[in-house]
């Protein structure tokens, strides 16, 4: 990989529309294997809640990602509140919403004809990867200093709709995938 | 003194339990309910219907609406077919839970999940008739002009974790369930409505396979 010059504001016009949108969803962690209906909501304060729901009774977990890029667990079932588990959830989560990037050093990378705009957080680098020309994102990545551990792809969902799938693969926990279709509810009745 | 402050306390618990369920009134001795579920419950071989659920997410003022079918034969077998707006079949078969989303196919042995067994037992008590016999719970019994309210507080500790209370409406004419409510602490609350319902058709046992 190599430094390049390139320009951020390029990405802007991939950033997915995800301020209300319901996805059928399915977790598979170390051949365990949850499904549930993910909510994703912008609140009137501005803030993005992360509902994750089963089909009939309970929810997994409530989160709250904050304007002022600050994070709240509301709820969480005590088989999934392993502070590691939500530390990636969180991450994974903010790399889709976009989250962090205008207070971060901005840099860019070529490699195999792809351009990497890297956007350091507080742990590790987040990579929007986009063609040599910013025409196409290809993918979302996550990385530590040494070697990328999660990948997120993005299907349909033109500029203004929220994609119609995600499917997000992480490299350093086995078999930790996770993924996304889109639903339309129908109205009430 | 004591005797009025023991006769104000009565009436205070009797206007509260009547405010919390409008137009039902606490039932003061449960046992001729039991009794009379327990002998109607006991001819309902199996049931077929349809059901509607409401999924209410309160902070984020969300509901979520689910269509779909609902099978149940007598003692341990149920299938609950999500149809819209998604593709979920969930069969319940002696110890065994089998979760068929999409393409994907989950085998669960229920033995081996404490809540999922609970909650799978609910479900079939629920309309078996046999929820007042749980000890995970502890049980209240409200009446209407047309329906009976059974109000379940979970005692088993996972259970309180997830849910506040779960309330089964059970109508009057037949005996069955119309609607079970699970209600959680933070608010949300899913309700699954059962509606055209066939008692006491014969249903394949294809229906309730688990491959």
């Amino acid at each position: 990989m190599q430094k390049v010059q390139s320009d951020e504001s390029c990405l802007l016009k991939f950033k997915p529309d995800l301020h209300h949108v319901i996805y059928k969803t399915s977790v598979d962690v170390i051949g365990k294997h949850i499904s549930g209906l993910l909510v994703i909501k912008r609140m009137p304060d501005s803030s993005t809640r992360i509902v994750f729901t089963n089909e009939m009774g309970f929810s997994f977990f409530d989160f709250d990602f904050l304007p002022d890029s600050g994070f709240k667990v509301y709820q969480i079932i005590p088989q999934m509140n392993k502070e590691a588990l939500v530390r990636t959830l969180r991450k994974d989560f903010e790399l889709l919403l976009y989250r962090n990037l205008s207070n971060s050093k901005y840099y860019s990378l070529k490699d195999s004809g792809m351009i990497y705009h890297a956007f350091p957080q507080m742990e590790g680098v987040n990579y929007y990867v986009t063609d040599s020309s910013c025409r196409q994102l290809v993918k979302m990545q996550r990385a530590s200093t040494k070697k990328p551990v999660m990948e997120a792809y993005m299907y349909g969902g033109s500029s203004g709709l929220a994609p119609d799938s995600i499917s997000i693969r992480h490299f350093n926990i086995s078999h930790f995938s996770i993924t996304l279709k889109k639903i339309s509810t129908p109205a009430a009745q | 003194m004591i005797k009025s402050f023991c006769l104000a306390g009565l009436l205070l618990s009797f206007f509260l339990c009547a405010a919390q369920y409008p137009g039902y009134t606490l039932l003061s001795n449960a046992e001729t309910f039991k009794k009379s579920f327990t002998q109607a419950t006991a001819f309902t071989e199996s049931i077929q219907s349809n059901f509607k659920q409401e999924k209410s997410l309160s902070m984020l003022s969300e509901d979520i609406h689910s269509t779909g079918k609902f099978w149940y034969r007598k003692n341990d077998k149920i299938r609950m077919e999500y149809i819209q707006p998604y593709s979920y079949i969930m069969i319940l078969n002696g110890g065994k839970i089998f979760i068929k989303e999409g393409q994907k196919e989950n085998k669960i042995s229920a033995n081996s999940n404490k809540v999922f067994q609970q909650v799978n037992r609910i479900l079939i008590d629920c309309v078996g008739g046999s929820m007042l016999d749980n000890p995970d719970f502890r049980s209240r019994i409200f009446e209407s002009s047309g329906a009976f309210l059974v109000e379940l507080i979970p005692l088993a500790k996972n259970l309180k974790e997830l849910y506040k209370n779960i309330n089964i409406l059970i109508d009057k004419k037949d005996f069955t369930a119309t609607e079970i409510a699970m209600f959680e602490l933070s608010g949300d609350k899913t309700v699954i409505h059962f509606q055209n319902k066939v008692l006491n058709a014969k249903i394949s046992d294809s229906v309730f396979n688990i491959p």
